[in-house]
């Protein structure tokens, strides 16, 4: 297994870095290869350009702008990510990185003749964890249709292998939360992060 | 005794969020549509291209820390937010790239619907804010089908109908969507743009 990891917190010192730190410590444990990608610390620029939407659909050179991502994607055999919530779906910063790195070629084989669909292209990965903060309750979260959550772990998981394992955790209210619903979530990514690499 | 003068249900000030950065692209073609169709109704329009006007979608750490410091919160974006609370409807025109908004219109949300403008925080629990906007739209494009964007939940379906729809609850809802784009012939392209300006001249 070979995990890249999709980081996106603004701040170094948030619960998010504490999430991270579980997953590595639970990969680093069990031996498992990893990378990870801090969109924030690196200045990732999550928006896609008029020049790269040009060249878009030209494999070719589609994928020059972000070469070094879309090497870490075709390496890696599992995806982790690990973001805040913000209006019930993903930061920018990440929704940026998934406009720009999961292109066609890479993410998507388009079709080649009429009737043709589009098909998967991450039938290499086969493994994927979701893990996010919340603000909001898992009730109203539900109620929304939970967009962010829905976006990875249906419309990415989609496109990546079949029956691909995937592992999903929220900490709800997060702005209410207390020492106890912390360390709680913590084991609960523990575990789920046991799961995903068992 | 002169008849009352019969006052048209008075279109007011509209603000278009458009998110596409090609100037020729069909996406740009509906946004130039739903600005002219809104301004024919006599609609005021303030016509925000987000591509256009270079905005930055990343919400920065120090926004980060900020974020729950009503009123000073605001001002990294106070001319957007001035924009936004001066709109009596709400358009967004994007296409919909990989399940959900293009990063920008998603900065947009993150960075400028803060706290103390779009919703505020009574006892932990969330209260509408931009009341204000009592039409809200999105005029939008998918490369997929229907059935497949169905299948992943439509997210930006529901980002629009249903989350910023929470802030707002408006009188009107619009969800204008041509699915299927990387298929679409000459044709449909061709009636959709006019299904959009049909849709929103009685908007």
């Amino acid at each position: 297994m070979r995990a890249l990891i999709i980081f996106c917190h603004p701040k170094i010192d948030s619960f998010n870095a504490a999430v991270l730190n579980t997953v590595t410590a639970h990969l680093d444990a069990v031996g498992v290869e990893y990378r990870t990608r801090d969109l924030y610390r690196s200045n990732f620029m999550p928006v896609l350009t008029a020049h790269e939407l040009d060249c878009y659909l030209d494999e070719s050179c589609n994928a020059d702008p972000v070469a070094q991502d879309v090497a870490d994607v075709q390496w890696a055999d599992a995806l982790i990510f690990i973001y805040p919530t913000w209006w019930y779906g993903l930061p920018a910063m990440l929704k940026g990185w998934l406009d720009r790195v999961l292109l066609p070629g890479v993410a998507f084989i388009m079709p080649k003749g009429e009737g043709d669909n589009i098909r998967p292209g991450l039938t290499h990965i086969k493994r994927l964890g979701v893990f996010t903060t919340c603000g909001a309750s898992w009730w109203l979260t539900t109620l929304i249709g939970a967009p962010g959550r829905r976006m990875l772990t249906r419309g990415v998981r989609a496109i990546c292998a079949k029956r691909c394992r995937t592992v999903f955790a929220a900490h709800y209210l997060m702005d209410s939360s207390t020492e106890t619903s912390r360390s709680a979530y913590l084991r609960t990514v523990a575990a789920r992060m046991e799961r995903l690499t068992a | 005794m002169t008849a009352a003068p019969t006052v048209p249900a008075v279109p007011q000030h509209a603000m278009v969020l458009a998110a596409h950065p090609v100037p020729d692209s069909f996406n740009q073609a509906l946004h130039a549509e739903t600005v002219k169709t809104l301004q024919a109704r006599g609609w005021s329009v303030d016509d925000c291209d987000l591509y256009a006007e270079g905005f930055n979608p990343v919400m920065s750490e120090a926004e980060r820390r900020g974020y729950h410091d009503i009123p000073d919160n605001t001002a990294p974006v106070q001319d957007y937010v001035t924009r936004l609370q001066a709109a009596d409807a709400l358009v967004m025109v994007f296409p919909v790239w990989n399940f959900g908004y293009p990063a920008m219109l998603k900065g947009f949300l993150d960075r400028v619907f803060l706290p103390g403008v779009s919703f505020r925080l009574d006892d932990g629990k969330v209260v509408p804010n931009l009341t204000r906007i009592r039409r809200l739209a999105a005029v939008t494009t998918y490369g997929g089908t229907r059935l497949r964007a169905m299948l992943c939940g439509d997210p930006p379906r529901k980002c629009v109908t249903r989350a910023v729809w929470h802030v707002c609850r408006p009188r009107t809802t619009k969800y204008l969507a041509l699915y299927d784009m990387n298929r679409a012939s000459d044709t449909a392209r061709r009636r959709f743009l006019d299904h959009v300006g049909e849709q929103l001249r009685t908007f």
